[in-house]
């Protein structure tokens, strides 16, 4: 094997394989997923209380509000635009706060505090606003507490839905790049006869197909990466993600090349990839759902590529608490390297007869 | 001797023929069977109703009620709040934890806060004296349930004292708040998670159907067997008829099954058939450009995905709150989606939907008569 060779023509790959749709696809796809995912589905399943505030005096009230935890608050320029946005349902509720209105509340004056509620806002988010707002002008108001609040945290914190779908959608960065763009690297060739112009210069199968998973490695990583930097995930543990990522993307590029040796078309690529999809993206689908048995996921072996990229990212576990499942990805990884070898083989004799 | 034939017949023969081709495709047709089955099934996980109640406990019981005062300040009838009084600090401290059998519930089960004032409060609030109160909360409460339940307690609090003092609760409000809902007034029949995500998932469907026609399209001119169709009686127009005949019929059949799996014919029944038949129309045409203008499978896959990605759009934006903004409406789908969002959601007719289904007719016309036009000019350079 020479490493010359497969750098030439992993130098061809990258410069003719951002004119192919699938390279496109595998670059655009985190950005679209990261947006469907987390803000369509996300607000869909955990709609946060969205208030709208009009201050035309600079409360306290306003500047204490946009320090709540869990609350959206949305400084609206005009009452009829509040009006028209809460009615909408663009806002849950929104509230006035005319000139004065501090010092009116401090003084005893109780000023007037119009407070428009949607009509589609649900009933939980109206009280939470409601009460929520009595409590802001208190603040303001400025007397003191009524009441000592000791706050008791029973059981363990559930990570919200948006923490939860971050391996969903650096799965799906992995699958598009990794297995689908490598395999697709080959079978194209294939499938145009330009891998049988190849085949008669020095160059070998087995370069051709160690240059197109490098490709896709490469581009499995940084996609992956990218992915997790758009859902503010990267900041955890930098080095044990990278190795992580590293790992998850080998075993995506190992699955890539057992479809591209495998398949004998596009058609058939495309079937395998869709057929196969629930078991690759099988194990994801047991983080949206805490209550489901955990351990059922442990039996895909996408899981292990996966989860420690999961807990490194979103749980802020350490590099030492998931080495052994990053061994046991890369005895997957040589499993399907073994897998790859023989339909290698295979592919290569189909080819001469071809 | 050869005996006419009629213009319909020939259709109708080009019409079958693909209709076979089409069932002895594996791939696309298991995809599409799988791919109704998925969208069926997702719809039916999805949750079916609204949780729009905190479950919140409280102890003692003499305070559920400025508990309950708070809750209907929110919203009417108290429908966002459901309090419940515990016998006990323990027996709310068991039940917020999830520790089933928890003595001392009024009704029972699990609740997600839990409210716990010392036994002697009010007496201390008419002392003018601050007490502590231990808010009990689970693991998976959201931080404004936390932050709205500490404003509570603090809200009882001042109430209690003032009412203590002999004053009148609502004066110790030290604002006058007037309250006005805007817009219908849905707090207890809000639009669900599965109703909001049906119009995406009927998308879904039609875009399956397009992607099929788009390939039997591409392959029909790769292989140029549309030349040997034309060496035949048929004329261009009869090919193109047949084309736009099976692709409407086979997404309008798949999106009509879809909606009745997920029960969405009622009352509107003939205006969600008129806007799904739009939208097989508006699949139909985007087939015929992609099919047309791919050079591959997988060029006709992209450019078929590069079209009906924008197109998906209004669908996407119907699962979010708020306004659609303008630039939405200018889209081709906008009028289908808006449709299936106002008659399977909000029960609306035919007067307060005929601008939208007007809007996806014209462009219904626009992309068909494009898709055509295009297909024709390729079917021409062969």
């Amino acid at each position: 094997m020479s490493a010359s060779r497969i750098l030439q023509v992993l130098r061809k790959d990258l410069r003719l394989g951002p004119r192919s749709p699938i390279f496109l696809f595998a670059v655009i796809l985190p950005f679209v997923m990261t947006f469907v995912v987390q803000v369509a589905f996300s607000g869909l399943l955990e709609p946060a209380p969205r208030l709208g505030i009009v201050d035309r005096g600079g409360s306290q009230l306003t500047a204490d509000a946009q320090q709540l935890p869990g609350i959206a608050v949305d400084v609206v320029g005009s009452e009829a635009t509040l009006r028209q946005k809460v009615e909408a349902n663009a806002l849950d509720a929104g509230l006035v706060l005319e000139p004065g209105f501090d010092a009116a509340l401090r003084a005893g004056q109780r000023p007037a505090l119009p407070f428009y509620i949607g009509g589609e806002s649900l009933a939980s988010n109206r009280v939470i606003l409601a009460v929520t707002t009595l409590d802001l002008v208190r603040a303001v108001e400025g007397k003191p507490e009524p009441a000592n609040v000791v706050i008791d945290d029973l059981g363990a914190e559930t990570l919200p839905l948006s923490a939860r779908l971050v391996p969903l959608i650096v799965m799906y960065a992995l699958i598009m790049a990794g297995v689908f763009l490598t395999a697709f690297a080959v079978v194209d060739e294939r499938e145009k006869r330009t891998l049988d112009a190849l085949l008669v210069t020095p160059v070998r199968l087995s370069e051709v197909l160690l240059a197109k998973a490098i490709m896709g490695f490469v581009i499995a990583v940084a996609m992956a990466l990218v992915t997790l930097a758009l859902n503010g995930a990267l900041d955890a543990s930098p080095v044990g993600l990278l190795l992580s990522v590293a790992v998850a993307a080998l075993v995506s590029t190992a699955i890539g090349l057992v479809f591209a040796t495998g398949a004998r078309n596009v058609q058939m690529l495309f079937a395998l990839t869709k057929g196969t999809g629930f078991l690759i993206l099988g194990p994801v689908i047991f983080y949206l759902f805490p209550d489901w048995p955990q351990w059922v996921a442990k039996i895909f072996p996408t899981y292990w590529i996966i989860d420690p990229i999961y807990r490194l990212a979103i749980q802020g576990d350490a590099l030492a608490d998931v080495w052994w499942e990053l061994l046991i990805a890369l005895v997957i990884a040589g499993a399907l390297g073994a897998v790859v070898v023989t339909l290698a083989r295979r592919m290569q004799g189909k080819l001469a007869v071809e | 001797m050869t005996r006419p034939v009629s213009r319909p017949a020939i259709v109708w023969a080009i019409v079958r023929k693909d209709a076979r081709e089409y069932s002895r495709d594996r791939l696309w047709l298991v995809l599409t069977t799988v791919g109704l089955v998925m969208f069926v099934a997702l719809f039916w996980l999805l949750p079916s109703s609204v949780d729009e109640t905190i479950r919140v406990g409280v102890y003692p019981a003499d305070l559920a009620d400025s508990l309950k005062g708070l809750g209907a300040s929110g919203a009417e009838g108290g429908q966002g709040l459901e309090v419940v009084s515990f016998a006990s600090p323990e027996a709310l401290r068991a039940a917020v934890a999830g520790e089933g059998g928890a003595d001392g519930g009024a009704s029972g089960g699990d609740v997600a806060a839990g409210l716990a004032f010392p036994a002697d409060f009010t007496a201390r609030a008419a002392r003018d004296e601050t007490s502590d109160v231990t808010v009990y909360v689970g693991g998976n409460v959201p931080a404004e349930v936390r932050g709205a339940m500490e404003s509570a307690v603090r809200e009882i609090a001042a109430v209690t004292a003032a009412a203590a003092a002999g004053e009148d609760p609502a004066s110790a409000v030290p604002v006058r708040q007037r309250t006005a809902v805007l817009g219908p007034d849905l707090a207890g029949r809000q639009v669900t998670p599965q109703e909001r995500m049906r119009p995406l998932l009927a998308y879904f469907v039609l875009v399956m159907e397009s992607l099929v026609l788009a390939s039997l399209i591409a392959v029909e001119i790769q292989r140029r067997t549309v030349i040997a169709l034309m060496a035949t009686p048929a004329r261009v127009s009869d090919i193109l008829t047949a084309k736009v005949l099976l692709g409407t019929a086979l997404a309008f059949s798949q999106a009509v099954i879809l909606l009745a799996l997920t029960r969405s014919f009622g009352a509107g029944w003939s205006l969600l058939l008129a806007g799904t038949l739009l939208g097989a129309v508006i699949a139909t045409g985007t087939a015929l450009l992609s099919g047309s203008a791919g050079k591959d499978f997988i060029g006709t896959l992209f450019l078929g995905m590069a079209l009906l990605i924008p197109l998906a759009i209004p669908a996407v934006t119907a699962l979010l709150p708020g306004a659609t903004a303008t630039w939405i409406k200018v889209l081709p789908t906008w009028g289908v989606i808006e449709v299936m969002v106002g008659v399977t959601s909000y029960g609306k007719s035919w007067p307060e939907l005929w601008a939208p289904l007007g809007l996806a007719a014209v462009w219904c016309a626009v992309i068909l008569v494009s898709g055509l036009a295009v297909l024709r000019r390729k079917v021409g350079t062969l």
